[in-house]
């Protein structure tokens, strides 16, 4: 594939040092990202060269691509959906599709290293499965004639509810193959240009005595004539927005309701169908791996860029226009006069008695469990733990960019589903960030919340008003808010965004991530600039980085593997009473690192009992346990609990002891009553 | 059998019809018409729980009947591969079903809850019988669609008419309540073949909890803290099936339907019986695209049991309640509906009820923007109502107090059917036990001999609920000219019913398509406005929109109001105006301009 214009653009020196060469006959890599064929083709070579990979399609997305799954595992030995599995899921913004290729290069890894020891015992002694690339219609953008980062899949949506569908997307107005940011200078704008650096723009801060002189929009025309510039684009739904924990309820690119989309519920199916899966990595715009949750569980502060989101605040009057309250019409009460005489009933209303619903059981409004929203601070050391190890193996400190993660799989992954769930852009630098993304500064926890929003929270729950749409827009920075200005999603906003801070970063890695501001003669706006972060630049490394990253997040899930929790039955023993009673005990014991089940996988109901099971007839049971007990949760390193039955038998024969653990594989025991 | 006995019935009256014309009421001068019912097309009985397949035959039998006005197809399959039934009525004559409000109702999305079906089966029935009699069910059935789903639920109903009647009130998709890896392999058993679950209890003189009733020796009362009874109860009927060592841990589905839809749905271990993820379950996720495709619906009714209840969202207090101008809606509907429902009482689900998140009509409301109720159908106070017997029954020496009523009615009224004697039974897991206890037919399910009026008041409700919907009229035009070739053209807008065409929390939520109004003809509109009182002189509010004819209404128009709106426009010829609602249809009006 010959690299995009904008690849070319991006080449620059590789990121991280200690870069180990990578190669091998058979596993010649991709010279560029790739498009979906060509990801697709890609993919079916690496799996038909092993025996020990199988790739399906678990559906096609709304642009009809196939959503592709590849499982990895040695196929002999433990049937596969008894052992303890690995998740990983990539691509799921559209735009992050460095996520694809970092888990295409996963699979390389395992299946080339197959022979290694460390490889080959996590192929034997467990099961991966990927979807290496959930958002291939978003990705797809990537590869198009102009470069625009999109997030969604291509479900038609109404985004402006004008009646009209996608009917105002971008346009390469300048023809440099990217859509940027247009400013226009303004006497009215919010904006003007940072002193500090003048490739890059503030908000104006009046308490300061500044005063705005520029207006930012996306680069394009208002094609439908309402007075907004590219405010409903192609695309419908980004799908790390769409999944249960924390769902952002009507906000722009959510979809309709949860798991809505092909892409997300083909997802969905595919882990209530695989209990066994223990650990879920993904590939994604938000991060709790390279920085773990905080002590009191709580994500690090979105890292968000400006720029972008000051374009996309252009478009945030879109629902107000068309308010007939907003008309001056004074609210929604009524015109005048009423309504013709039809309808039995009619005419009445207005002198009926009204007196509201009964009031009923009074039960108490603020009743009931609520779901949690922070990391169990019992699970803390395990994420503290694993993200060292990541630290160590891919040497990331600090992420370019990363968003509130409203909606997102990996949070699902924990606080639904019950495992130890992890999320990281996948790349990075080598030094911590310069006061950014500490450990202190959290997301507000309301903010991060799931489902019912606390009164007045404007995540999570269902907003009461037309709310402004929160990190829309073609290449929008996810949540957050524009700097200086009030948080519209309730994250915390750091002054000044991570815009001049991202490129010094970039910049002294030789990477272009910002083109120039260019004077152009707009329709509509007159004299204008276009210019800004590049598509793509801000979340993909440039692409020699990617063999070597591909091969460090392998080892990294080898690594990963060799901590799930893993079940034995560590001890038997049996007394015999005479007559032909017994006293039987089995210790089941953990030797994995992961308990058996995280807290909050139990306190979410989420995660299955680990149970001893002895297979004699329940009425052979005299006292002690029930033929089924529960074992609770076994801490790793070597967590026991024993069970005891004392049971009617025949002498010499044989009793069979199970133990069961959705999570931590089976075993089972057989001791001669004697 | 049952069906035969149908079939018989049916082909019975159309016999009558065919071969004995005179008694047709259609050619009865319209003296005797008024002094006779008329006979119906269709002679069907209400007095019978019926089936999955017998409501898919009764609802083909109409279909066939009234074709003009009936289309019947399926919204999907459920689990156990049941077509989810749902009958059209629209009246083609008067526009295609888009051009409409709708009025969606369904009954039955708990397996248990069964009567909903009934009162759906007999609102077809009734509209159809009615049409050509009474102009009032013209007018509704020509203003408007009806979709018409009886059971949402059909696995679960046949689960409870076929089965024993226990663990009914679920779906059919299996669910692993244990834990160990087995799915809906340990549930109730009717051990003693009757065809109901019955409860077990077990002698065990002087160290029960539970002791016979000086009353009735039929009724087991616990023992007060310190004494000690002779009787313990085992729960329901059945077996250790798996060999685990518990009985009934793992029974058939396992969740509850209605809390896998899309508002305020929350998992598992915050809301029981959720599922995994909104419109996971297949009857759950076949309604939504039902509803998605169909935007002009406007209302819904979702019909459960029991307790007698007119229940509105929210089914959680965190979530909010509605806004208030919806709520003035909510309110008029509902305080009239416990005026046509004698014992209903018109709730929020979480303050009357308990709180639902997940909800079906939670997310009619916030999904799709429908005013929507859910009846509890039948209250117990409707065993004995009249005065008297509600003061007896407050009174512990008459045969009818409050422990005692239910034998009574079931003994006098329905000849003892729904109460099964304690029988001896030897359990293999309890030993020598008793069976016996109250029957599934009772208690939630009204007696069969009063569902005729249960069917009616409820079905009344709806059709009042369905005439709410909005319904736009185009009101008095009026044109002046005000300089050569420009005009100002004033035309009133009316929603004549109490629902608006986009509910405030729609608004809010942009669920909904705003309404559009727009020009057309050969005219240049210079400015728009809203005229706050034509009646009175004032100022206008300009309308501040690029496109000035093709004006967003989000906010929709309100119930029983008249807007005017005034253009001042160049041209010549006419022009035409038209305001387009999802919900309350599209209407025009032609204008001259002279």
């Amino acid at each position: 594939m010959e690299p995009s214009k904008g690849l070319r653009l991006l080449r620059g020196g590789l990121l991280l040092a200690g870069i180990m060469p990578f190669s091998g006959p058979a596993w010649s890599q991709p010279s560029s990202y790739l498009d979906h064929r060509s990801f697709s083709r890609e993919l079916r070579s690496l799996v038909d060269g092993s025996n020990l990979a199988t790739m399906t399609s678990l559906g096609t997305t709304p642009g009809g691509r196939e959503i592709w799954m590849v499982q990895v595992a040695d196929p002999r030995g433990t049937p596969l959906d008894q052992r303890p599995g690995i998740l990983v899921v990539g691509n799921l913004e559209g735009d992050h599709v460095v996520g694809s290729h970092l888990a295409l290069e996963s699979i390389r890894y395992l299946l080339s290293r197959s022979s290694e020891d460390a490889v080959a015992g996590a192929l034997r002694n467990h099961v991966f499965y990927f979807f290496p690339r959930l958002n291939p219609d978003g990705a797809e953008a990537m590869f198009a004639r102009v470069k625009w980062a999109r997030r969604t899949n291509d479900r038609p949506w109404d985004d402006d509810n004008d009646g009209r569908v996608d009917e105002d997307g971008p346009e390469d107005l300048n023809g440099d193959g990217y859509i940027t940011v247009m400013r226009v200078p303004d006497p009215a704008g919010a904006y003007l240009i940072d002193p500090s650096d003048p490739r890059l723009m503030k908000r104006a801060d009046p308490t300061k005595g500044e005063r705005g002189t520029h207006t930012l929009y996306w680069e394009g025309i208002d094609n439908d004539g309402d007075g907004f510039i590219n405010e409903d684009g192609p695309g419908g739904v980004d799908l790390n927005r769409n999944f249960q924990h924390a769902y952002a309820y009507w906000q722009a690119d959510v979809g309709p309701h949860m798991v809505s989309e092909p892409e997300t519920r083909a997802l969905m199916d595919f882990v209530l169908s695989h209990r066994n899966i223990a650990a879920i990595l993904t590939f994604g715009q938000s991060d709790n791996l390279v920085t773990p949750p905080n002590a009191r569980g709580e994500l690090a502060a979105a890292k968000v860029l400006d720029l972008p989101a000051f374009a996309d605040a252009s478009n945030e009057g879109v629902f107000r226009v068309g308010l007939f309250a907003g008309a001056g019409g004074g609210g929604r009460g009524p015109g005048f006069g009423g309504g013709g005489g039809g309808g039995f009933g009619a005419g009445s209303g207005g002198g009926i008695y009204l007196r509201g619903p009964l009031p009923g059981a009074n039960n108490d409004p603020s009743s009931g469990t609520r779901p949690a929203t922070t990391v169990n601070t019992g699970d803390l050391p395990y994420f503290e733990h694993i993200s060292e190890i990541y630290r160590r193996i891919t040497g990331i400190q600090s992420v370019p960019v990363h968003r509130t993660p409203e909606g997102a799989f990996f949070q699902y992954g924990y606080f639904q589903y019950g495992v130890l769930s992890l999320s990281t852009p996948g790349w990075g630098f080598s030094a911590p960030a310069p006061g950014g993304q500490g450990r202190g500064a959290a997301v507000a926890p309301e903010a991060a919340a799931g489902g019912p929003p606390a009164q007045g929270a404007r995540t999570g729950g269902p907003p009461s008003g037309g709310a402004a749409p929160g990190g829309r827009g073609p290449g929008g920075t996810g949540q957050a808010a524009p700097g200086g200005g009030p948080a519209p999603q309730g994250a915390v906003a750091r002054g000044g965004g991570a815009d001049a801070e991202l490129l010094r970063a970039l910049e002294e890695l030789g990477v272009q991530a910002f083109a120039p501001w260019t004077p152009f003669q707009h329709p509509t706006l007159g004299a204008v600039e276009i210019g800004g972060f590049l598509p793509y630049a801000t979340v993909n490394p440039p692409f020699e980085q990617v063999a070597d990253l591909g091969a460090k997040h392998g080892q990294f899930l080898v690594e990963l593997a060799g901590k799930l929790p893993k079940v034995r039955i560590a001890e038997t023993k049996v007394t015999a009473h005479g007559g032909g009673i017994f006293t039987v005990s089995a210790t089941a014991e953990n030797v994995g690192f992961l308990p058996t089940s995280l807290r909050h996988g139990q306190t979410a109901r989420a995660v299955g009992p680990t149970f001893l099971q002895i297979q004699v007839d329940p009425d052979d049971i005299l006292s002690g346990a029930d033929k089924t007990t529960s074992v609770g949760i076994l801490n790793g390193s070597g967590g026991r609990q024993t069970v005891t039955w004392v049971i009617r038998g025949r002498p010499g024969s044989q009793v069979e002891i199970r133990l069961h653990s959705q999570k931590a594989g089976r075993d089972s025991a057989t001791v001669t009553l004697r | 059998m049952s069906t035969l006995r149908f079939l018989a019935a049916t082909s019975l009256a159309a016999f009558t019809l065919a071969t004995w014309p005179m008694l047709a009421w259609q050619d009865l001068p319209a003296q005797e018409r008024r002094g006779s019912d008329p006979p119906h097309t269709l002679d069907l009985t209400w007095d019978r729980w019926l089936d999955h397949k017998e409501i898919g035959e009764r609802m083909q039998l109409m279909a066939r009947t009234w074709p003009k006005f009936l289309t019947l197809s399926s919204m999907g399959k459920s689990y156990g591969g049941r077509e989810l039934w749902v009958m059209t009525i629209n009246n083609p004559d008067t526009g295609p079903e888009s051009s409409k409000a709708g009025m969606y109702i369904e009954g039955n999305v708990h397996g248990n809850e069964i009567q909903g079906a009934e009162v759906c089966l007999y609102t077809i029935w009734y509209l159809m019988e009615n049409y050509n009699r009474n102009p009032e069910i013209k007018r509704l059935v020509d203003e408007r669609v009806f979709y018409i789903v009886p059971t949402v639920n059909p696995d679960g109903r046949d689960f409870f008419l076929y089965g024993a009647g226990a663990g009914a009130r679920t779906g059919h998709v299996p669910v692993d309540e244990d834990g160990d890896g087995l799915f809906d392999e340990d549930g109730p058993d009717d051990l003693n073949g009757n065809g109901v679950i019955e409860q077990i209890r077990k002698y065990v003189p002087g160290q029960g909890t539970h002791r016979i009733s000086h009353d009735d020796p039929r009724i087991l009362e616990a023992v007060p803290p310190g004494e000690k009874g002779d009787w313990i109860l085992l729960g329901s009927e059945g077996i250790d099936n798996d060999g685990d060592g518990r009985v009934n841990e793992d029974g058939p589905g396992g969740y509850d339907p209605n809390r896998n839809y899309g508002a305020d749905w929350q998992p598992n271990y915050i809301q029981s019986g959720a599922m995994d993820y909104p419109f996971q379950l297949p009857e759950a996720r076949a309604t939504e695209e039902f509803l998605r495709a169909r935007p002009n619906i406007a209302a819904s009714q979702s019909y459960h049991n029991s307790g007698g209840m007119i229940l509105r969202g929210p089914g959680s207090a965190w979530y909010g309640d509605y806004p208030p101008s919806d709520i003035r809606v909510y309110n008029e509907i509902g305080e009239n509906g416990e005026r046509m429902l004698p014992w209903y009482e018109y709730y929020i689900i979480w303050q009357g009820l308990y709180t639902v998140h997940g909800g079906a009509i939670d997310w009619y409301n916030d999904g799709h923007g429908h005013i929507s109720f859910s009846n509890e159908l039948w209250n117990n106070n409707q065993y004995f109502q009249s005065p008297l017997l509600r003061d007896q029954q407050q009174d512990q020496r008459t045969p009818i107090s409050r422990g005692l009523s239910r034998y009574f009615f079931d003994d006098y009224l329905e000849f003892g059917e729904h109460y099964y004697e304690w029988t001896p039974f030897n359990h293999p897991d309890y030993g020598e036990v008793e069976l016996g206890g109250w029957g599934k037919l009772t208690s939630r399910v009204n007696p069969r001999f009063m569902s005729m009026e249960l069917f009616h008041r409820n079905m009344a409700f709806s059709l009042y609920h369905a005439d709410q919907m909005p319904l736009m009229r185009m009101g008095e035009t009026k044109v002046e000219r005000v300089a050569d070739g420009l005009y100002r053209v004033r035309v009133d807008i009316t929603n004549e019913r109490l629902i608006p065409t986009i509910t405030a929390r729609a608004a809010n939520h942009r669920v909904v398509r705003p309404d559009l109004l727009t020009v057309s003809g050969d005219v240049e509109v210079l400015t728009a406005a809203w005229v706050p009182n034509k009646l009175v002189p004032g100022k206008t509010q300009l309308i501040d929109q690029k496109d000035l004819k093709r004006i967003l209404v989000r906010d929709g128009h309100p119930g029983r109001t008249t807007r005017t709106v005034e253009y001042l426009v160049r041209g010549r010829g006419t022009m035409e105006v038209t305001y387009s609602s999802v919900k309350g249809g599209t209407v025009s009006t032609t204008i001259r301009l002279q």
